[in-house]
């Protein structure tokens, strides 16, 4: 337990009426990019908000290097760098001049402070706008200096709220490029609502729905996950134990299990997932009736992720040029 | 290490007020006008000097006037009224700006407090009004090194100390007033209503008698102001100066860590 830098618990977020998360959670291991992807309105800002101690939850905990985010929320903050989904940034101040003031207000000491800001601006590659004032810096630029920003007193932990959004195809290139170079040496997470730019940079992705955590996965289980996902759910009565075997056999049955949580004891709920463009549910059936079981209910479930899915954006901008 | 925030946020206030020409504008005019009126004050037609001549040729006897003490008086009042109409703007982006540029959020995941961040604005804005005053007690001195017998020091030390902080006190709640709004002409518009009506206050609490009068004048800034501009000191003036400061800073604090728990 005492590797994860980051835990959430249980966290929820009520804005007066509306729910913007509810009972979300998840963990993350030192040393890890770890991918929020969700469509708009999902939560996800919500959630990276409080972890940075920006928002308090309504209920649950948050944890970043055993400190809650609510309680002890400068011992947090010393530990973070943020970035929030408009870089904040004071476009009357030098590149320079804005990651030294930044640097200062999160603790670095004078001595160290010339050495962190040179270190940070070498990172995202600022070194030859370095004098320049914000104000005249292109997009992407300015999405260097909001990274070089959160990263200048060298946190373990890195916030990055939509690092690349609204950037054009090269610079979103440039960005993830950037991102990955932190990896190992900080703990990121990110949130994003690009599948592949979710797969393209993080070790894990959780997948946030409605303020609800739907799953957490490498990239490339979620993929197959997704795909499994579709089949049959199945309530019924009586000595499920010899249909089992012969469910498994039947052609386009890729799993089947049996779960007994069901608040009726002698009734059993049997899941079964189908391989893609099978349709099993008849032969399903009738081996259910021809071994005796009395049949309360088939459903056909629907792959648990492909609403999330299909609102999140699944392809990548071309690059023009 | 909260000096150091305090002063690196200070710093970067007074940056921003020097990158804008807003500082320069604001200067420039509050300039020009005191010079006019330090004009007509000692050389106009309504001047001291002029009145004073018009009543010795009309065969008055006014005794012994003390020039040097009615300029400073009068001066010192006219620069009061100006620098209540240059508060609201000094103060209205203080926090009001920092609202729509999304700062606010990295001062606030930063390792600094909302007491020190109101602390180095309320600090930096005040730095900026006393150098805008400078020009005027440049004139002052040329005044009074025409003075005999020779103007003592503490006097204009204490009322220029009273202007100081009686524009600290109002800038103090302006501050806390942009801290409300992310619009910059909204917090300017209220805070000059804040100011407005402690000026109605003034003027009510002096048609007002007995208890009434004795409790404004006890609270209204601008009285103790009057005080020190006449050469009272009292211990009393100050402790009120310093709690509306306070009381502003206090304010501030508590409306940014509110309106963070309320965002939407």
């Amino acid at each position: 337990m005492s590797q994860q830098i980051i835990e959430v618990e249980h966290l929820s977020k009520v804005y007066g009426s509306t729910v913007a998360i509810k009972d979300v959670h998840f963990s993350l291991d030192a040393g890890e990019i770890v991918g929020f992807l969700g469509p708009n309105g999902a939560g996800k800002t919500t959630t990276m908000r409080i972890l940075a101690g920006y928002l308090p939850a309504t209920t649950g905990t948050a944890r970043i290097a055993g400190y809650d985010v609510h309680r002890d929320s400068m011992q947090v903050r010393r530990r973070i760098g943020y970035l929030p989904e408009t870089p904040p940034l004071y476009p009357e101040m030098t590149v320079k001049g804005f990651l030294h003031f930044v640097a200062k207000i999160k603790g670095v000491k004078a001595s160290n402070r010339r050495d962190r800001v040179h270190r940070a601006m070498q990172r995202c590659q600022l070194i030859d706008r370095e004098n320049m004032v914000i104000r005249k810096l292109s997009k992407g630029y300015r999405q260097r200096v909001g990274i070089a920003s959160a990263i200048v007193h060298e946190p373990p932990v890195i916030i990055l709220d939509e690092p690349t959004v609204g950037l054009d195809p090269r610079q979103i290139i440039e960005v993830r490029n950037l991102i990955r170079s932190l990896a190992g040496e900080h703990t990121i997470i990110l949130s994003t609502h690009i599948l592949p730019e979710a797969s393209m940079i993080c070790d894990r992705v959780t997948i946030i729905n409605q303020g609800r955590v739907v799953t957490t996965n490498t990239p490339e289980d979620l993929q197959a996950q997704l795909k499994s996902s579709a089949g049959y759910e199945l309530e019924v009565a009586g000595l499920t134990k010899k249909v089992l075997p012969l469910l498994q056999k039947v052609s386009g049955v890729v799993q089947v299990s049996e779960n007994d949580s069901l608040l009726n004891s002698d009734r059993h709920l049997i899941k079964i997932a189908c391989a893609p463009d099978s349709e099993p549910g008849k032969d399903i059936a009738a081996i259910v009736i021809e071994q005796g079981l009395d049949l309360y209910e088939l459903r056909r479930t629907r792959p648990s992720l492909e609403d999330v899915f299909l609102e999140l954006t699944t392809e990548e901008p071309a690059i023009e040029g | 290490m909260i000096i150091s925030n305090i002063i690196a946020i200070a710093q970067r206030e007074l940056q921003g007020y020097f990158a804008s020409p807003l500082a320069y504008i604001v200067a420039a005019v509050f300039w020009f006008i005191s010079g006019l009126f330090l004009v007509e004050i000692l050389i106009g037609e309504q001047g001291i000097i002029q009145q004073i001549a018009l009543s010795e040729r009309m065969g008055m006897d006014l005794g012994s006037v003390d020039v040097a003490a009615e300029f400073l008086s009068s001066f010192l009042a006219i620069l009061a009224t100006l620098s209540l109409l240059i508060v609201p703007i000094l103060s209205m982006g203080l926090y009001a700006e920092e609202n729509k540029r999304g700062t606010l959020e990295l001062l606030a995941t930063s390792p600094i407090t909302n007491w020190a961040v109101a602390s180095g604005k309320l600090l930096a804005v005040v730095l900026l009004f006393s150098f805008m005053i400078l020009p005027a007690v440049i004139y002052e001195v040329i005044v009074f090194s025409t003075a005999d017998p020779p103007m003592t020091t503490a006097i204009p030390f204490f009322a220029h100390l009273g202007l100081i902080l009686l524009v600290a006190s109002l800038l103090s709640l302006g501050m806390f007033i942009s801290s409300l709004t992310n619009s910059t002409i909204l917090a300017a518009i209220l805070n000059f209503g804040v100011i407005l009506s402690f000026w109605l206050l003034e003027l009510i609490g002096n048609n007002l008698g007995g208890g009434a009068r004795e409790i404004i004048q006890h609270i209204s800034l601008i009285e103790s102001y009057n005080n020190l501009l006449r050469g009272t000191v009292s211990l009393s003036d100050f402790i009120l100066f310093f709690s509306y400061i306070f009381l502003g800073l206090f304010l501030t604090a508590q409306s940014i860590h509110s309106l963070r728990l309320n965002r939407q």
